[in-house]
Formats: structure tokens, C-alpha cells, sequence
């Protein structure tokens, strides 16, 4: 345990992510910003609607998960459910929201195959008014994010192997595979997904994107309400948004405290019931493979159609092929933002990782619930707000309009996220491998160098692949920072959406979802053990 | 400022005020184009149409070529992120990242009321002396706001609708014409939602077509006077509003958005500030060739939009070459042909040479406005955030 | 030569596991520590191995050979370890795991090594293959070989035969404890299992923390 090998982590990380609460602090006090926030008329739907995508899309992402995992664990599409996560992971939620969008809006692809007509049916799909079809969206793509964390535990070598063997042990006690499942594979799942869980209610309560394509607009949600302040010019506006981020960072705490404090009173309950005796419960495999199957169908169609859309210039109802198609949008890309992005994300990732090996490895475990929750202030923390922040450390500091100061910004949600994802796995690692390493005359830069790492290959490998699918995505720091000196290719993409051109909008969505998919991919194949 | 003046005459006043001072400018002129070679300017300017920032990419090429200045486009999806930047950037006493930007309206207030603003230089570009400072008042007013020479006039907008002509053969040409056709078709028309600009100037139209008295608009406005003022307007919409699209009580985020939904048919009409959007989405293949574009019969809110130079811009003097070659002839005709980006020159045909004027090669494309309106200037800046109170306190949730 | 012990004791946080014990192990002895599960006979081996982390805490000396291990990193305490599993490196072929803690030398020579334990071990010709191909047996010896190729000047072990099956367990007991006799270093065994001790081991009990000499 070395204090030292804690600095860099705190240094290039910490700092600049707790930058942007010396900002908020000072909104938090002035007083004009709160009136403002708490006169505003949309207030307070906006918050319920915020909370209530997140809970929604939260619970139903955690129902769907749980259904796909007790209804396929130790079948046969098991092995294949991983690279399933990884690719449905891939994809930005900005081209998901589109294709999706597409999908369920009145003139999108189900009306133009179930209703017809010559003018679209006057559904309330998209932006309905309570949120539901964002929730939705939100809780199928946040399926692949948590089933990755529970594949991670139930396919983690020693793990597995325990809970299999604990199965079995419940079968020969007289539990039919749905009740072992439940007794015995859940419980220690759900503690795994503790922290997943958390990233996503917040994720679904404080996403600007999506909401902007599929939420309504009369409210909005929050998080765009607090955008729209954020981004005006208006120094007042600024610090009404700043108070409505206290304000929503404050709601959010206080659900996930009441969550956590209604879980605690629920434990004696729930042991009763897991201790309850045998049932003869099934597993739900036939629900699962149906769910399963329409998540894979919507996630597929959905990629699908942005393909469509970014050939179609125009593609008006009913017609369910575009009349004319071209490749106009492809054509606007060039190749200089994409080797910006590539070199940015990878070292980033790579740092991030670099850092969060540091961090385990000279620090107690007791401390990472400090750094998870550093971690889920960073992502809890709107991008206009946190990288406002950093924008004012960075200013005097000469490191705006830097590479350094783009490649900060853009360590402070790869990390966050490196972190969470890894600490899992990492912490679990059996040690005696490096005991038995260090018993080999072996020091321990080379034990951990030679056998921790290379056995971790996976986790670390995935974790770098988020991380870098994280960086790929951050549009704000590009713009912020580094005053657009440096052209990436979500700038190219978002300045480019804001004119609200489909094609080229999905064109570009497209083309940010293929790196992640190839870095998931790749960590998929560099990951696999040799050994099982 | 006397803001009694009326708008015609105080547009004048400040007009006469550019060309007096011409001489000493074409001395020192050659001494800014001089200083300028080899600089390079960071123009930050919104970025959200290819076709805008092909025809950036090709005004770089040529200043590089002439005056041996490297334009660089910093893409932005909002003014206010600049705005917001130079007002930092100042306060740190930090050198300037923007070189040069496009703006006007509420982003070009906060910077001069901040002196965040270089110049008085836009009078003294030798290429001023040839826009219409008469005929387009809004080259001189942004938005009731004098310009002082704060910018430089780049190009015209005018609030313009669109429709698909097959489906729509007689648009509605009025507020009132307008609040028929939503009772026919119900749910098939829509506005954006303001704070969006567009959504914003919908509604300053139907102000502009309902208030008593349109004198009114050029004036600083109080609240009380504001509600009494503008009880036709919501009257108006208050009638409007239940025939719209998801009856008025959902409205889409931004004019693109309505434009994606008349293309894929869920609507009747969009609307846009470029006379020529219409036009030009049908070249690109987003409209049908059967477009028709209008403007209202009684005028529509029009402003100018422009290019200006941070206070703590690092290469001022390349930042007033680019807005100088940005105002020639050739620039502005490029920019005004339908198949590069279709905005109207803030240029006076007269003032050009046969020449030059023959490079304006306007012609009738489909979606092109047969009968153009006069413009109605924007109303003075005090009426924007009370309008965007107002309905939002109303319609907002 | 030996290794020694001087007034160890092992604590979980303000708890004592094992009260301050002091234990000569002479060359060639096998010295086995008998005591319940849970009662800190593992933590005293990995405090000798060091690599103690907390909660535990341990004070005291150790010596080998008459040096002072107590400041030295675990790899230069030349203390070989053998645990419940066999901990072969899953991502490394047999030959390289035994390559792994072999004294560095001329790469023909210690090839030659590898086959030579490989003969030892009764499982010649398998140095290419990944240890998960391996019976339990199998692995067992090859931990057993990486272990003493390195050269260590004393052995630790920590119940190496309780995840072994009963008849496997008899051949892996009169292998182990062969093969750390020819090398004549002493053997420092914690186990509960009674007929793990070799004839001429000596026994030591561990109960409520205080070492009682059978």
C-alpha cells in the first residue's frame, strides 16, 4: 500500500473532476439563480418526468436482464450472449434514439408497415408527454450495459465455476432450475449490479441526447431545461441552470437513499423468502428467449434504418423504401477528425486503465467506495456544467485550446467509468496467483506485469473498450476546451445534427458507433482465454 | 439612443455616419491588408448545414490564395458557446480563441453591452460602401439594436414558409388564413417551440399580424404594456393551439425538426429564415420538386445576420480582411446562388458594376419565392424574453 | 541452516490470533502446524512468505539461515510456497510456468532443467501444454516442480493435499515430501489432516492461539 501511488489518479483525475463543484458552489449560494430556478414553470414536471425515465427505463433495463439471465444461464446461447452485449453496447445512444425513433414515430417504419395510408396515423409515439417511449428506448439500450456486468460475474472463471456448483447443490435439494436461479445466482448478481444499476438511473435521469429526440418538449426533461440555461448566453440563465444541476444532483441522491434505505428494511424479508424451502419454479426460458428476440429485432432494425436514413435524402410516408438514394451524406466525411478522435480516445483509455491499475494496486479496497462515488459524481454531473467548471480551472491555468487540457476533459468520464467497470473483477482477483508468483523469486512490478495482468486480459481489455467508446463520444470537451481548435469527429457530428439534416445526422451516427464496435470486438477476440 | 426616433429615420441618421471618414480609410486599408497576410483567423460560426460550411471551406481557399490569410472554421452548434467563451477569455485577461464571429440578435446585445466587441470597423471595409443600407435597413439595426459599426452585415433572412405544392395548392398567406387551415387539417401543422429561434419569430409573426398597433414594436416595452399589447396575440394562439399537431400541446424542438417531418409527410408546412431553404432542400433531395415557398402577404419578420470581431481577437486585422472579402461581389453573389447556400445578399444591385452585378446569376428554381413580402423589422429586444416568459408560462407545461 | 521463528504473533485487527511463538525448523525437518480453519495457521505462513496485508498484522522475527527476512520483498526470501490449489498460471504452458521462477541462466541449460523436472514429475514431454489439460495429479506435481526448480532455501506449505482425492492424495504426499528431502531445506506444513505428516515430522498444535508441542 503505497499513499503515492494514489497522486496520479487524484492529479489527473480527481482534480479536474471536482473542479466544477467550486463552480456550483457559489450558484448553490446566490440567491437571484434560485428564485429564477424555482419560478421557472417547468420546474417540477420537468424533475418527475427526469426521475421517472430513470426509474422506468432502470427497472425495466434490471427486468430484462434478470429475465435473459435466469432464462438462458447454462444454455446453450449462453457463450454467445456476450458478444450479443458487447455489439448491442457499441452502439451510441444518439444513433440508437434515431433508428429507434424511426421506428415507433408516426410516420416512422411500424406505421408504414401496420397502418399505411396516405398520411401517417396521429399517434403520440415519439415525445409523449410522460416519457415512456424514452424510457423505453433508454431501458433497452442500457440492456446490453447490464448484461455485460452480469455476464462478467457469471462467466468470471472462479465465480462461475462456485455458482454452478451451488445450482447443483440446490437441484439435489429439490429447486427446479428457476428456483435455484433465484436462490441462489441472484442474490450475489444483484450485488454485482449494485453500481451498473446506479449508473444507469442517473444516466436515464440526466441524458440530454436522447431526450432531445425521443423526450417530450412541453416539459422537457430536466436535464434539458438545464441544458438550454447552460448554453445561454445570458449569465443569469447560466446560473439558474447551475442551480436546477444542485437541485436534480440533490433529487437524485435523495431516491437512491430512500432506495437504499426501503432495500435495508426489505433484507429480513427477502432472506425469508430465499430460504423459503424448494419450489418447483422454472426457469423463464421461453420469456426469454421472446424477449430476448424482440430486443435483438429492435436493436437491429433500429441500426438497420439509420443505414437507410443516411442514404435517403427523403423518404416520405407511406413509401417503406426511400424513392431516391445517394451517398451525399457519407460524402461530407473526412478521414482528419476520425485520426483525431482514434489517437484522443486511445490514450485516454488507455491511461484511464493505466491509472485505475495504479489506483487497485496500491490502494486499500475500503477506498474505492470513495472513488466510486467521485466516479458517479462525474457521470451524475451534466457535461455543460462539469466541463464548464473545468473550463474555468483550465482558463488561467493556459490549458484551454490544448491537446493536454482536451485529453483532461476527456479522462474525467473514461475514468469514472474505467473505474466502476473494472473495480469488480479487479478486486476479486485471486491473489494467490501473485502470491504464488512472488514465491518464484519474482518482484512485484513483474508478478503483476507477468501473471496478474495477463490473467485479468479481459476485464481490462473490456474495460478499456467502454472507456474508449466513452471518449468517442464527448462532443463538449472538443468544443469547450479546446475552443474547436481540434476537429473531432463528434463535433463534426453534433454541429452537423444541430442542422438537423437526417441523413447526415445518421451518416455520422453511424460512423461513431463503428470504433466502439470495433474496440468491443476486439476485446472480445483479445480477451478470450486460451486457457478454458 | 432616442429610441422616439422613428425606425426609418434613425436608420439613415446612422447611415450617413459610414461614409464620412472614407479617405483616412483607404489610406491605413492597405496597411491592414498587409498586416493580415500570413495570420490566421478562427471563425467561429454555426455549423449545422453542409452547405454553409462548403461555402466557409471555400472562402478559406480563396483568402488563403488572395490576401495569404489561413481561415480556420471552428464548428459550433450555438453562438452563445463563442459568446460565452470571449466573456471568460476577457475576464481571465486571456488572448482571444475566436478570430471572427457569426452572430446577430440576442448573442450581438450581450457582447456589445459587454464591450466584448473590437471596432468600430465594419464602416471603414471598403466593400461597406456597396450594401444596401437603405433598402435593407437591418444591415445597419440588428434586431432595434444599432450595429455602431460592430459588424459587418453578411446575410439576409425573412421569415419564409414551405409546402409541398401537390398538397397545399393555396398556402395560407396569413396568421388568420393559417388558423383555417389547421381547423381543416388538424394536427398536421406545428411550430417550434420557443425559446427556439424559429418557434420565437413564428410567434413574433402572429404579433406582428395581431397587435393594434404595430408602432408599438420598434419600442422598449414594459410588462404591464407587454400584457396589454399582446392579449390579441394569445388570444390567437390560445385558438390556434388545439388544431396543432398533438393538439398544441406537444411542439417540436426546432425548425429542423419541422422541416424532417413535412419531408416524411407527418406535416403540411415548414418554415425557415432563408427565402432560399426551400429552394435549396429541394436541389438537395430532401423536398419534392414540387415545393412552393411564401411569404406572408402582409411582410415578415426579417433581421440581417453578421460577422464580428472579438475585443481580444489575436489577428484583428486578417479578422477585418476575411469580413472585407466576405462583403465583395463575388463572395456574396457565391453565397447567394441556390446551388451553393441561397442567402440573400445584404448588397445594393445598383451600387455594382454591370460586372459585378452579372455575377448574380438568380434565377427561378422550384421552391423559390415567386412573391417576395416586405420585411418587417424584428421588435425591439425588450419583447423577446417577455414573449418567451409569457409562453412558456402558458403553454410550457 | 534453518528457519526460524522469534516471538511471532498474528493479529486480526485488535484480535490475537496466535499468541507470540517462537519454532526453529532444521534443515531437512518438516515441522507440520496442526489447528483448526480460521485459526491463522495460513496468515503465520504468508506473514513468513511476506505479503501479510491487512486486516492482519503480525509482529516478530523470522529468519533464514541466519538472515533477517523481515524487511526483505517476498521474492528475496527464497521461500518456496505450496497452496490448496496448484495455482498453475492458466495463461502459460506447463514448461513456461516451470521457466517462471528458474534462476536466469543460458536458455539451452534451462531447457534441459525444464525436461529434467518434467522427468521428475513423471510427465515428460508435456511442457507445451496448457496446465488446464492436466489431471488434478498432474497439476499437483507440476506445482510442486515450478516450486523447487526455483531453488528455494526453505518450503511452505499450505494444506497441499486437501483438494486432492483420497487415493491421489497418498502417492502426492510421499512425492512432495521426497522431493523436498533431496533438497534438505526445511518444510513448514499447516494442515488438520494427521496423516499428512511425514514419518519423522514433527507435530505442533495450534488451540485458542497458543502452540502446544505434541
Amino acid at each position: 500500500m503505497n499513499r503515492l501511488g494514489a497522486a496520479p489518479l487524484l492529479l489527473l483525475w480527481a482534480l479536474p473532476l471536482l473542479a466544477p463543484l467550486a463552480m456550483l458552489l457559489p450558484a448553490a449560494l446566490d440567491g437571484e439563480a434560485w428564485r429564477m430556478a424555482l419560478a421557472h414553470p417547468q420546474l417540477w414536471p420537468a424533475l418527475a418526468l427526469s426521475l421517472g425515465a430513470g426509474a422506468v427505463s432502470t427497472l425495466g433495463a434490471l427486468a430484462l436482464t434478470l429475465t435473459l439471465l435466469a432464462g438462458l444461464y447454462r444454455s446453450r446461447v449462453w457463450d454467445s450472449l456476450q458478444a450479443l452485449a458487447a455489439s448491442g453496447l457499441a452502439i451510441p445512444h444518439l444513433a440508437f434514439a434515431i433508428g429507434f425513433g424511426f421506428l415507433v414515430m408516426p410516420s416512422g417504419l411500424l406505421a408504414r408497415l401496420f397502418i399505411g395510408g396516405e398520411a401517417p396515423p396521429q399517434w403520440v409515439s415519439v415525445q409523449d408527454p410522460w416519457g415512456l417511449t424514452l424510457s423505453l428506448a433508454l431501458a433497452l439500450k442500457e440492456l446490453p450495459f447490464l448484461l455485460t456486468a452480469g455476464l462478467a460475474l457469471l462467466s468470471r472463471g472462479d465465480a462461475a465455476l462456485q455458482l454452478r456448483q451451488a445450482c447443483r447443490a440446490a437441484a439435489s435439494l429439490g429447486h427446479a432450475p428457476g428456483s435455484a436461479f433465484l436462490r441462489v445466482v441472484l442474490p450475489p448478481l444483484l450485488k454485482d449490479l449494485c453500481w451498473p444499476l446506479i449508473i444507469v438511473f442517473v444516466y436515464g435521469a440526466t441524458v440530454v441526447d436522447m431526450a432531445l429526440v425521443l423526450g417530450p418538449t412541453q416539459p422537457p426533461a430536466l436535464a434539458v431545461v438545464i441544458w438550454h440555461a447552460l448554453n445561454d448566453v445570458d449569465p443569469a440563465m447560466n446560473g439558474m441552470g447551475l442551480a436546477m444541476v444542485l437541485l436534480l444532483t440533490a433529487a437524485l441522491a435523495l431516491v437512491l437513499g430512500v432506495v437504499a434505505l426501503l432495500l435495508r428494511r426489505a433484507r429480513d424479508p427477502l432472506h425469508r423468502r430465499l430460504a423459503a424451502g424448494p419450489s418447483p419454479l422454472s426457469a423463464p426460458r421461453g420469456l426469454a428467449v421472446l424477449l430476448g428476440a424482440a430486443a435483438l429485432l429492435i436493436l437491429l432494425l433500429a441500426m438497420a434504418v439509420l443505414v437507410i436514413l443516411s442514404f435517403a435524402p427523403r423518404w416520405p410516408y407511406p413509401a417503406l423504401l426511400p424513392p431516391v438514394a445517394d451517398g451525399a451524406a457519407w460524402m461530407k466525411m473526412t478521414a482528419a477528425p476520425l485520426w483525431v478522435s482514434l489517437t484522443l480516445s486511445l490514450t485516454a483509455a488507455a491511461t484511464a486503465v493505466a491509472l485505475a491499475v495504479l489506483w487497485f494496486e496500491t490502494q486499500a479496497p475500503a477506498r474505492d467506495s470513495w472513488v466510486n462515488g467521485l466516479a458517479l459524481l462525474a457521470l451524475a454531473l451534466p457535461q455543460l456544467a462539469s466541463a464548464g467548471g473545468q473550463y474555468k480551472l483550465f482558463l488561467p491555468l493556459g490549458l484551454t485550446g490544448t491537446v493536454f487540457g482536451l485529453f483532461l476533459a476527456h479522462l474525467t468520464p473514461v475514468a469514472a467509468y474505467v473505474l466502476i467497470v473494472l473495480a469488480g473483477p479487479y478486486r476479486a482477483f485471486d491473489g494467490r496467483y501473485v502470491a504464488a508468483a512472488r514465491a518464484l523469486s519474482v518482484s512485484r512490478i513483474r508478478a503483476l506485469l507477468t501473471v496478474k495482468l495477463p490473467l485479468l486480459k479481459a476485464p481490462l481489455l473490456t474495460a478499456a473498450a467502454i472507456g474508449f467508446a466513452v471518449s468517442i463520444a464527448q462532443y463538449v470537451p472538443a468544443q469547450l476546451i479546446a475552443a474547436g481548435r481540434f476537429s473531432t469527429l463528434p463535433m463534426e457530428a453534433v454541429t452537423l445534427a444541430a442542422g438537423g439534416n437526417r441523413a447526415l445526422t445518421a451518416a455520422f451516427a453511424l460512423a461513431l458507433a463503428t470504433p466502439p464496435l470495433l474496440a468491443f470486438l476486439a476485446a472480445a477476440m483479445l480477451g478470450r482465454p486460451r486457457w478454458r | 439612443m432616442p429610441l422616439t426616433l422613428t425606425r426609418r429615420g434613425f436608420a439613415s441618421l446612422v447611415a450617413l455616419t459610414p461614409f464620412l471618414s472614407t479617405a483616412h480609410a483607404e489610406e491605413s486599408w492597405a496597411g491592414i491588408e498587409k498586416q493580415a497576410k500570413g495570420q490566421t483567423v478562427y471563425f467561429n460560426a454555426w455549423a449545422g448545414s453542409p452547405q454553409v460550411n462548403d461555402y466557409i471551406a471555400w472562402a478559406a481557399g480563396e483568402l488563403n490564395a488572395r490576401h495569404g490569410i489561413t481561415l480556420e472554421h471552428v464548428k459550433l452548434t450555438d453562438t452563445a458557446e463563442a459568446v460565452r467563451r470571449v466573456r471568460d477569455e476577457v475576464k481571465a485577461g486571456k488572448d482571444g480563441s475566436a478570430g471572427l464571429i457569426w452572430i446577430n440578435g440576442q448573442n450581438f446585445h450581450v457582447m456589445k453591452e459587454e464591450q466584448l466587441l473590437f471596432g468600430p470597423f465594419a464602416w471603414d471595409l471598403p466593400n461597406f460602401a456597396l450594401v444596401d443600407t437603405d433598402g435593407k435597413p437591418t444591415t445597419l439595426v440588428d434586431f432595434a439594436e444599432g450595429t455602431e459599426g460592430l459588424e459587418s452585415p453578411w446575410g439576409m433572412a425573412q421569415l419564409t414558409f414551405f409546402a409541398d405544392g401537390a398538397k397545399l395548392p393555396a398556402p395560407p398567406m396569413s396568421m388568420m388564413e393559417l388558423l383555417d387551415l389547421a381547423r381543416d387539417e388538424p394536427g398536421r401543422i406545428a411550430y417550434p417551440a420557443p425559446p427556439d429561434f424559429h418557434g420565437a419569430t413564428f410567434v413574433k409573426q402572429a404579433l406582428a399580424e395581431t397587435i393594434a398597433d404595430r408602432a408599438l414594436l420598434p419600442l422598449a416595452i414594459d410588462k404591464d404594456d407587454f400584457r396589454e399589447a399582446t392579449q390579441p396575440l394569445f388570444a390567437f394562439l390560445d385558438q390556434l393551439h388545439p388544431y396543432l399537431w398533438r393538439e398544441g400541446k406537444q411542439f417540436p424542438l426546432t425548425q429542423a425538426q419541422v422541416t424532417q417531418m413535412l419531408s416524411d409527410g407527418e406535416l403540411l408546412m415548414g418554415l425557415t429564415f432563408n427565402p432560399n431553404e426551400a429552394a435549396n432542400l429541394v436541389s438537395s433531395g430532401t423536398l419534392p420538386a414540387t415545393t412552393i415557398a411564401w411569404q406572408n402577404r402582409g411582410g415578415t419578420i426579417g433581421n440581417t445576420h453578421f460577422v464580428a470581431i472579438p475585443v481580444n481577437a489575436k489577428a484583428k486585422a486578417a479578422a477585418q480582411v476575411v469580413a472585407n472579402f466576405l462583403l465583395s461581389p463575388e463572395a456574396q453573389a457565391r453565397k447567394a446562388d441556390l446551388k451553393v447556400w441561397g442567402d440573400p445578399t445584404v448588397l445594393d444591385m445598383d451600387r455594382l458594376t454591370p460586372g459585378q452585378r452579372a455575377l448574380f446569376t438568380g434565377g427561378d428554381a422550384p421552391g423559390a419565392v415567386k412573391d417576395p413580402a416586405r420585411t418587417i423589422p424584428e421588435p425591439h429586444g425588450s419583447w423577446v424574453p417577455l414573449i418567451e416568459a409569457a409562453w412558456l408560462e402558458r403553454y410550457g407545461a | 541452516m534453518a528457519l526460524k521463528l522469534e516471538h511471532v504473533s498474528i493479529r486480526l485487527n485488535d484480535r490475537t490470533l496466535i499468541q507470540p511463538l517462537s519454532l526453529s525448523v532444521e534443515t531437512g525437518e518438516t515441522v507440520a502446524l496442526m489447528g483448526a480453519s480460521g485459526s491463522g495457521k495460513s496468515t503465520l505462513l504468508s506473514f513468513i512468505a511476506g505479503g501479510l496485508e491487512p486486516p492482519f498484522t503480525a509482529t516478530g522475527k523470522v529468519s533464514l539461515d541466519g538472515v533477517q527476512l523481515d524487511s526483505l520483498p517476498p521474492e528475496a526470501r527464497h521461500i518456496g510456497r505450496l497452496f490448496q490449489d496448484d495455482l498453475l498460471f492458466p495463461h502459460l504452458t506447463v514448461g513456461e510456468n516451470l521457466l517462471f521462477g528458474m534462476p536466469r541462466g543460458p536458455r539451452p541449460a534451462r531447457l534441459a532443467r525444464v525436461d529434467a523436472a518434467l522427468a521428475e514429475a513423471e510427465l515428460p514431454g508435456f511442457g507445451e501444454r496448457p496446465p488446464h489439460t492436466l489431471s488434478g495429479g498432474q497439476r499437483a506435481r507440476v506445482a510442486l516442480m515450478r516450486a523447487l526448480v526455483a531453488e528455494p532455501r526453505a518450503m511452505l506449505l499450505d494444506e497441499p493435499f486437501n483438494k486432492l482425492d483420497a487415493p491421489l492424495r497418498q502417492a502426492m504426499r510421499s512425492f512432495v515430501f521426497e522431493h523436498i528431502a533431496a533438497r534438505g531445506i526445511p518444510c513448514l506444513m499447516v494442515t488438520h489432516d494427521e496423516a499428512d505428516v511425514p514419518p519423522g515430522g514433527r507435530v505442533l498444535r495450534l488451540k485458542d492461539g497458543e502452540v502446544t508441542h505434541a
